[in-house]
């Protein structure tokens, strides 16, 4: 029978083009909302590393004297010091931790034909591509012996490699950045995770960086973090030096842990290690911990997802109600109206059933219709985001996921509107209408 | 096979209570023609809904074919309406928006019949009614006699074993209604039941049996429960031999 309510449906709507087009026009128009500031939401409420939740941790240390307020609500520091990155990188029970910095390079390209520009940078250890999986167009991530060695090697993004040698396999080329001489090891393929979870402190959304060095040329080369940067004790920084031996929080550092016990592990590690620095007169707070918080925990607590975002969200979907409440009036009225003939098919066997099957299916196909219009009313929103809000380039896109997902909520939407109407008009006494025809 | 017992019908409202139907008695045996007659609000009409099911009684029995329906759920009235009764009524009560193949093929639908199935029946109806070349049009294409007869095809598609009928020449002329009430008499004659509502003094005495409804009630109970030989059609008459 869906065929051929199906067709009735389509016959309804044909009938009554300025009625329908209208309940399609509110649907589509509540679905436009809803759908935008639900797609902004899903891009920014998206853990890229889901299924690694429960193995990638960020680490944590409360590292402060008690007299700092360092901001968070638990009084952990959101980076690491460079002494305790580096201490924490000679730990053995992670199987795989990187310590990073974001940085910037200037690129002095060998094609005389282009100008000297800036990459986004990011110093950081080989297990960086491993553990959040970033796939390479050539070549492959440093050897581990450069983690320690601090060679000058890099590996650089697939925009990069186009634009400075034509999309090319440039492993083995050698890049002018920053005054040094870096040896191309690996170019990476598109890899973007929205938000860029591992380093909150620069914001959630924006493209990964150009170009990867080894974390280990921090002092070789003196890399700038191009980060945040915050420090609880007063302190003379004159040189590289006097940063790289500071309290200055201003490196990111993530392991991976495959097991609770590994887990537990290393948390006992670390809770030796802050033990040893109070020994040895840093981590002046009686307090000092340390805690592993995994990505989804990480996105929570860094608050990806603004309050503002929240409060748009709920207003749109309010939006989408004032729609349907719209739209149940017009459905009642259509529906309503042609009472008469529900009354003669009630009178040639239609069941109450049969008679709210066939009406609900009507309002599914202004749903599906509503759906599609309002999913070109939500790209067109988004784009206009894009636009208005550079910020919001990442953000504003739809997947097929989400896109999917608007329909079926329109589908939805449509199908509680009708849900009354439907009934109501099921309930029609046909006795009542078939005299009067 | 209907068999009404002691039947009464109260419409309430806030303000007052009306009695269209009291102590309703009626028996009709198969393939008889029977005409309804009364005064405009002796409840006539209430009769023929509660006869097609399409409304409740108030109070006493009704059976079809055997089966006391008041205990029978909207699923199962409607599944019985469907199989056992046709409607004919005084608008046409066609739906404006399908064609003439798509009106008879509605209660088809409701049947469960497979699309070869359904085609057959409504092709063998239009073309009982004299209107299989035409079966692409849509109503408003049609005359009056046209439409009430396209009524009667999809009423008869189902093959049922009631026609009810409510004023079915009411809008139409007198030479359409002689047309249509000659379409009545022949598939009355094929052994279908028909009982017909009607203003129309001629008109009920072309049918076998006559009932007077007046204030609810059926005026001369001794006239209604034994159908006359004479009344007894055809077919019938030679099926009991």
């Amino acid at each position: 029978m869906f065929s051929y309510y199906l067709r009735l449906a389509w016959l309804s709507l044909k009938q009554t083009p300025v009625i329908s087009a209208l309940m399609v026009l509110a649907m589509a128009i509540g679905i436009g909302a809803a759908g935008t500031s639900l797609t902004v939401h899903y891009t920014m409420s998206h853990n890229p590393m889901a299924h690694k939740n429960d193995q990638l941790y960020a680490v944590q240390l409360k590292a402060h004297h008690d007299d700092y307020d360092g901001g968070t609500s638990d009084e952990l520091d959101l980076q690491l010091t460079y002494p305790d990155a580096d201490n924490i990188n000679r730990m053995s029970t992670p199987q795989r931790s990187t310590a990073m910095i974001r940085a910037g390079f200037s690129i002095k390209p060998d094609d005389p034909q282009l100008h000297p520009f800036m990459a986004t940078g990011r110093a950081t250890g080989r297990d960086f591509f491993g553990m959040f999986e970033v796939p390479f167009l050539y070549g492959a991530p440093w050897s581990t012996a450069v983690d320690t060695l601090a060679e000058p090697v890099t590996v650089i993004s697939r925009a990069l490699n186009d634009k400075l040698f034509g999309g090319e396999n440039s492993v083995g080329q050698t890049i002018e950045a920053s005054n040094h001489l870096y040896t191309v090891v690996g170019v990476i393929d598109d890899f973007h995770p929205q938000p860029l979870f591992y380093d909150l402190n620069n914001g959630a959304f924006h493209e990964p960086e150009e170009m990867f060095v080894p974390f280990s040329l921090l002092p070789v080369n003196k890399i700038e973090a191009f980060g945040n940067r915050n420090g609880w004790k007063s302190e003379n920084l004159q040189s590289y030096d006097d940063w790289l031996r500071s309290e200055m929080y201003w490196v990111q550092y993530w392991v991976e842990l495959e097991t609770p016990a590994q887990k537990a592990d290393f948390e006992q590690e670390l809770a030796g290690y802050i033990k040893q620095q109070r020994q040895l007169g840093r981590m002046p707070s009686d307090t000092a911990f340390a805690s592993l918080k995994n990505v989804q925990q990480w996105l929570d607590y860094n608050g990806v997802v603004s309050e503002d975002n929240r409060i748009l969200l709920a207003l749109s979907f309010l939006f989408l109600l004032v729609c349907m409440v719209n739209m149940i009036g017009l459905l009642l009225a259509k529906f309503l109206r042609r009472a008469a003939h529900t009354g003669v098919r009630r009178a040639l066997g239609a069941s109450q059933r049969q008679i709210f099957a066939q009406h609900l299916v009507e309002v599914s196909l202004i749903g599906v219709l509503g759906g599609g219009l309002g999913s070109v009313f939500a790209l067109v929103g988004l784009a206009g985001l894009r636009q208005l809000y550079p910020y919001y380039d990442q953000l504003a896109r739809m997947d097929i996921t989400m896109l999917i997902t608007v329909l079926l909520l329109s589908l939805l939407a449509a199908i509680i509107a009708g849900l009354l109407p439907a009934w109501r008009v099921g309930r029609t006494h046909p006795a009542h209408y078939l005299k009067s025809q | 096979m209907l068999t009404m017992d002691n039947i009464g019908k109260v419409f309430r409202t806030d303000l007052i209570e009306t009695h269209a139907l009291r102590g309703f008695n009626l028996n009709v045996q198969q393939g008889e023609f029977v005409a309804v007659t009364g005064p405009s609000g002796s409840g006539k009409t209430t009769f023929l809904n509660i006869a097609g099911l399409l409304e409740n009684a108030t109070s006493g029995k009704y059976y079809l074919d055997g089966e006391e329906i008041s205990m029978l759920t909207d699923r199962e009235r409607s599944l019985l309406r469907n199989e056992k009764i046709g409607f004919i009524f005084q608008g046409y009560n066609l739906l404006p928006d399908l064609n003439l193949f798509d009106n008879v093929d509605v209660p088809l639908r409701y049947r469960g019949f497979k699309a070869a199935e359904r085609k057959r029946r409504i092709e063998e109806a239009l073309e009982q009614v004299g209107l299989s070349a035409r079966m692409k049009h849509l109503p408003s294409q049609l005359s009056g006699g046209q439409q009430q007869r396209v009524a009667i095809a999809r009423a008869l598609a189902g093959s049922p074993r009631f026609l009810l009928a409510d004023e079915p020449t009411g809008n139409l002329d007198s030479l359409m209604a002689r047309q249509v009430m000659e379409l009545l008499e022949t598939i009355n004659q094929n052994g279908t039941t028909i009982i017909m509502v009607t203003h129309d003094a001629e008109q009920a005495a072309r049918a076998a049996r006559n009932i007077h409804i007046v204030d609810g009630q059926v005026c001369d109970l001794a006239l209604l429960n034994q159908p006359r030989p004479s009344q007894i059609s055809p077919i019938r008459s030679a099926a009991e031999a």
